[in-house]
């Protein structure tokens, strides 16, 4: 079957066609094609009946770098009568049309769109959660339409498999194509070369066949593969255009396996650690944990890290104070329980890598650290909490504590820690992340906290329904004062504070693939945009004068980034000038006939022959006006 | 090490003196429209020429001279030459020959360009621009010597960067197809865009934040800068294409057609497709690979190659609908405009990106440093 497109340029042109009276079921190097593909060949030639010149514009189509079809070259099935297979048949053309891929290609691009502006489940399931809460019916719409998982939901996967499938059913045939014609000499050269885009003529007194030679050990010179005939010679070059389109197409289809891959034997986990402590890498030790669909909890690298100091440091001066400049996390870790630890830094752009898990520096905040005694004097509560930053510019950071079995009634806070404090008339506020005046704001609660029914609670805010608030002083806590609990309900002590870091936990075996993947898809493209595939025809000829006409003709098709016509013409001005040494090199091939010529030349310099050659009569014929009446 | 608050003074200076030259550029290519050299067709038979048998690639012998959208189809062997052009007007087919492969060659081999003399406008804004070049790049070079680091870390410095692209990449197609009817169009963009860098989006030097502070920065945000800057010029020829597209096709139909003072002067149709096409075809793998090397970063900053974080997402589908247009211009029924269309919704969707997406969608993108 052969593929043909619209070239580019052509214009669709049925006249020329019907001129050139195309056989439109066949062509004729035994290819079945169809009437359009054909018709636009016919147009773009223009000279259809040079049947090499069809091989040659009809191959060279064949080169063009985008795989599909278009499908109105596929003929519709006529009525029912196709049966099963001539439908399954049908189908499968419209799928692998370049059409379809188009228009799936559009709909990935129109897919993607809610993905980045709705929410995602995958990305911040919070907001999610908010944005159901705030708009209820219309999220229960958007849900059911998967909109808040767009990259994982059923219909923008069936968009990319029918892409991909597309994409395959077009690769598969063109790279048997391709294959095939490496092993095909380059087609014949057509009669007229003149009627091809590139075309140049010049006399000169070289016998047809010397010149041909020369001409040929010139285009081999080059590594244009040759084939040869009875005064022509056919030249063909850049096949690894198709190459690089093959090539970027499967490497395509190579990432996507690879990122399956990662999809199905990788997985993402968060863990937040407080300074001073350290955690295992397993499932009950992790805060978040998403493994892939053949991840089980025994899968999990078995490594343990521990957090000795964070350091993080600002822009001090100018308009941006108060921007990170640094942040740095002294950890240590160990591949295994009971291996020994070794130290590592850990940093944004410098994660750790142990056992094909990498582990990165993702967020950083505050834990201050409270004791807490109940009102019988029991301590109940002795650590650091965790806060959440809620603004960049001061790093306000709030959180919740929890001490449900304080007696003689549950107690609960929540609180705001202010790293650089300062009063701004009345409300405080923090001037700057890093813990110059750190303080902590507290509201204190008592009651129920109902952490051991109903339904589960974050642990950086606390639901007050069953609570009351507790009259106390002084609001803001520096560093070792304390606050006295009324009715004898205990005593809260601002002990100091910790740093905190979030670390992101990921393992992707489909990550080298994928980056191989994207070596090859860019290498693919590079391939189809600087090579050319494009065919150089000599031909010579004894005119009535006795001198040698020499025709060449060039023919490329998508030339994406150019220069055809400059490689044209320097493999001219080589060629004419090769006839034009060997001239001078062995005077008078053809002494009777050429004497006058060689002293005509001689006088008006080594490169102009032009005085000698008689114009041929087409060669002053204007084109085919039928090229351009078809817009 | 602390930010040179003189050396980014300085850069802010030559940034302001470089929109205002080319805002005169900009002035001088209009007045090249308006005041300079007609550029008429002159109908050429072969016989008339020595060279002229075979009919060159139309968008090779419009890129010499100013061929009439109207003829641009090729009908009969029409080699566009300015006929009022200082006296090299006949020599166009003639110089091809010559310059190309040797006097003696008949046919023309290429388009070689026409070696008339510029004009007065073209040259002073052919000049202007070198200049506004000169002082846009002194502006992006010293703001990243102020700040030790390369000039393109925040919103402001990724716009005086891309556009300092475009312009030093419009100079090289403009020099190489001699397409100096493109200078008024990318002139206009780049004040346009430049100069509401300096007012709306400008942003004080100072250091990265610690995300940024990786050599991918240098790769990736350079290829994006690239690219973008690329598909910027890309842009401008679409859109200039749609409009002789109109030209012609209202030529072709005979209806009025208006003032066509610019619309004359400009190649036509195919060339300027023909044009924009190259310009996405050397963008597009450098956007391929500038997603890519983002993805690599990605992968080492926040763990994961690919989070279809907003900008991400939106980067994917700029790639996707610039390989439609690839695509659209090698399928049947979508050539010309509508490929036009695509390419222009692929730089929209680039945009959107780079001034909705960046800075009012929450991600992890989100380092335009404006509040």
């Amino acid at each position: 079957m052969t593929w043909l497109r619209n070239p580019p340029e052509a214009k669709p042109d049925a006249q020329a066609a019907e001129a050139a009276g195309l056989d439109t079921t066949l062509a004729s190097d035994g290819r079945a094609t169809t009437a359009e593909g054909l018709r636009h060949a016919a147009a773009d030639i223009q000279d259809a009946a040079a049947e090499g010149l069809r091989h040659a514009a009809a191959d060279v189509q064949d080169a063009t770098p985008e795989g599909h079809r278009d499908a109105a070259a596929t003929p519709h099935p006529a009525g029912l009568s196709l049966g099963v297979v001539g439908w399954l048949r049908w189908g499968w053309r419209q799928l692998t049309s370049m059409r379809t891929a188009l228009v799936l290609l559009f709909l990935l691009a129109a897919g993607s769109v809610p993905g980045s502006l709705l929410p995602q489940e995958g990305t911040n399931p919070a907001s999610v959660a908010q944005y159901y809460s705030s708009h209820p019916v219309l999220a229960r719409v958007l849900g059911d339409l998967g909109l808040f998982n767009v990259f994982g939901a059923p219909w923008f996967a069936a968009i990319y498999i029918l892409l991909f499938t597309s994409l395959v059913g077009c690769v598969l045939p063109r790279t048997l194509r391709l294959v095939g014609s490496a092993r095909q000499p380059p087609p014949r050269a057509p009669g007229n070369l003149s009627r091809l885009p590139f075309a140049v003529s010049y006399a000169t007194p070289l016998a047809p066949e010397a010149a041909l030679e020369s001409a040929a050990k010139a285009l081999s010179g080059k590594r244009f593969r040759l084939r040869t005939g009875p005064g022509w010679v056919s030249a063909e070059k850049g096949y690894l255009r198709e190459v690089g389109n093959l090539l970027f197409h499967m490497a395509l289809l190579g990432l996507l396996v690879s990122i399956g891959l990662g999809g199905l034997f990788g997985y993402k986990a968060d863990r937040l650690l407080v300074t001073g402590t350290s955690f295992a890498n397993t499932v009950t030790a992790l805060d978040e944990f998403h493994p892939g669909r053949l991840v089980g909890p025994d899968n999990l690298q078995p490594f343990t890290v521990a957090l000795d100091r964070f350091s993080a440091s600002y822009v001090t001066s100018g308009t941006l104070v108060g921007q990170p400049a640094a942040f740095n996390a002294k950890i240590r870790y160990s591949a295994s329980p009971g291996d020994a630890m070794h130290s590592y830094d850990l940093a944004v752009n410098h994660p750790l890598i142990v056992d094909g898990a990498r582990v990165f520096l993702i967020g950083h905040g505050y834990a201050p650290e409270f004791r807490i005694t109940d009102g019988t004097g029991r301590v109940v509560f002795d650590g650091a909490v965790p806060f959440v930053p809620v603004e960049t510019t001061g790093l306000v950071s709030e959180g919740a504590i929890k001490v449900p079995d304080a007696n003689p009634k549950g107690l609960g806070f929540v609180g705001v820690f202010l790293p650089s404090a300062i009063d701004v008339g009345g409300k405080l506020e923090s001037y700057f992340p890093a813990p110059n005046n750190p303080m902590v704001s507290l509201v204190s609660y008592a009651g129920n906290l109902g952490m051991n029914s109903g339904p589960s609670q974050s642990v950086y805010s606390l639901d007050t329904a069953g609570l009351h608030e507790l009259a106390v002083s002084p609001k803001p806590l520096a560093i070792g004062q304390s606050v006295k609990l009324p009715n004898g309900l205990g005593t809260l002590t601002y002990t100091g504070y910790r740093q905190w870091i979030s670390l992101a936990i990921t393992y992707d075996p489909g990550q080298s693939a994928a980056l191989w993947s994207g070596i090859a898809v860019l290498a693919g493209l590079l391939l189809s945009f600087m090579v050319r595939r494009r065919r150089v025809f000599v031909r010579a000829s004894t005119d009535e004068t006795g001198n040698t006409i020499v025709d060449l003709g060039g023919l490329t098709r998508s030339d994406a980034a150019g220069g055809f016509e400059d490689e044209f013409a320097g493999l001219a001005t080589e060629i004419s000038g090769l006839h034009q040494a060997s001239i001078d090199a062995s005077p008078s091939p053809d002494p009777g006939l050429e004497a006058a010529d060689r002293t005509d030349r001689e006088g008006s310099g080594p490169s102009s022959h032009q005085g000698s050659g008689p114009s041929s009569p087409d060669q002053s014929d204007p084109p085919d006006p039928e090229q351009s009446a078809g817009e | 090490m602390p930010v040179n608050t003189g050396l980014a003074d300085i850069s802010n200076d030559f940034l302001l003196t470089a929109v205002v030259i080319y805002a005169l550029a900009m002035l001088a290519y209009a007045c090249d429209f308006a005041y300079g050299k007609k550029k008429l067709p002159a109908l050429r038979t072969a016989k008339a020429s020595a060279v002229v048998a075979v009919e060159p690639a139309p968008e090779e012998a419009a890129l010499v001279g100013a061929k009439p959208a109207a003829t641009a189809g090729g009908t009969p062997p029409v080699v566009g030459t300015p006929s009022t052009g200082g006296g090299a007007a006949a020599a166009s087919g003639d110089s091809s020959s010559g310059d190309a492969a040797g006097v003696g060659l008949r046919g023309v081999i290429k388009g070689v360009p026409d070696r008339e003399s510029l004009g007065r406008w073209v040259t002073i804004a052919v000049v202007l621009t070198s200049l506004g070049l000169a002082a846009h790049l002194s502006g992006v070079v010293l703001r990243g010597l102020s700040v030790h680091r390369l000039p393109w870390g925040d919103m402001y410095e990724f716009v005086t960067a891309l556009t300092c692209v475009a312009v030093a990449f419009f100079l090289g197609v403009m020099i190489r197809y001699r397409a100096y009817y493109l200078g008024l169009f990318v002139m206009a963009a780049v004040v346009l865009v430049l100069g509401l860098a300096e007012t709306v989006i400008y942003t004080p030097a100072g250091p990265l934040v610690p995300a940024l502070q990786s050599y991918w920065l240098a790769i990736h945000v350079t290829a994006m800068t690239l690219a973008t800057g690329v598909f910027f010029v890309a842009a401008v020829i679409g859109i200039a294409y749609l409009f002789v597209d109109r030209h012609a096709r209202r030529v072709a139909a005979g209806r009025p057609t208006g003032s066509d003072g610019i619309l004359r002067r400009l190649p036509g149709p195919e060339v300027l497709d023909r044009l924009a096409y190259r310009t996405v075809v050397f963008g597009f793998p450098i956007w391929t690979f500038g997603v890519m090397a983002g993805a690599i970063w990605a992968d080492r900053a926040w763990g994961s190659y690919w989070s279809w974080d907003p900008t991400e997402t939106w980067a994917f589908i700029t790639w996707v609908v610039y390989a439609c247009f690839l695509h659209a211009r090698a399928t049947a029924g979508w050539r010309g405009r509508r490929a036009a269309y695509i390419q222009l919704t692929g730089f929209a969707c680039l945009l959107f990106n780079v001034l909705v997406i960046s800075l009012l969608v929450p991600g992890l993108h989100s380092y335009a440093g404006l509040t």
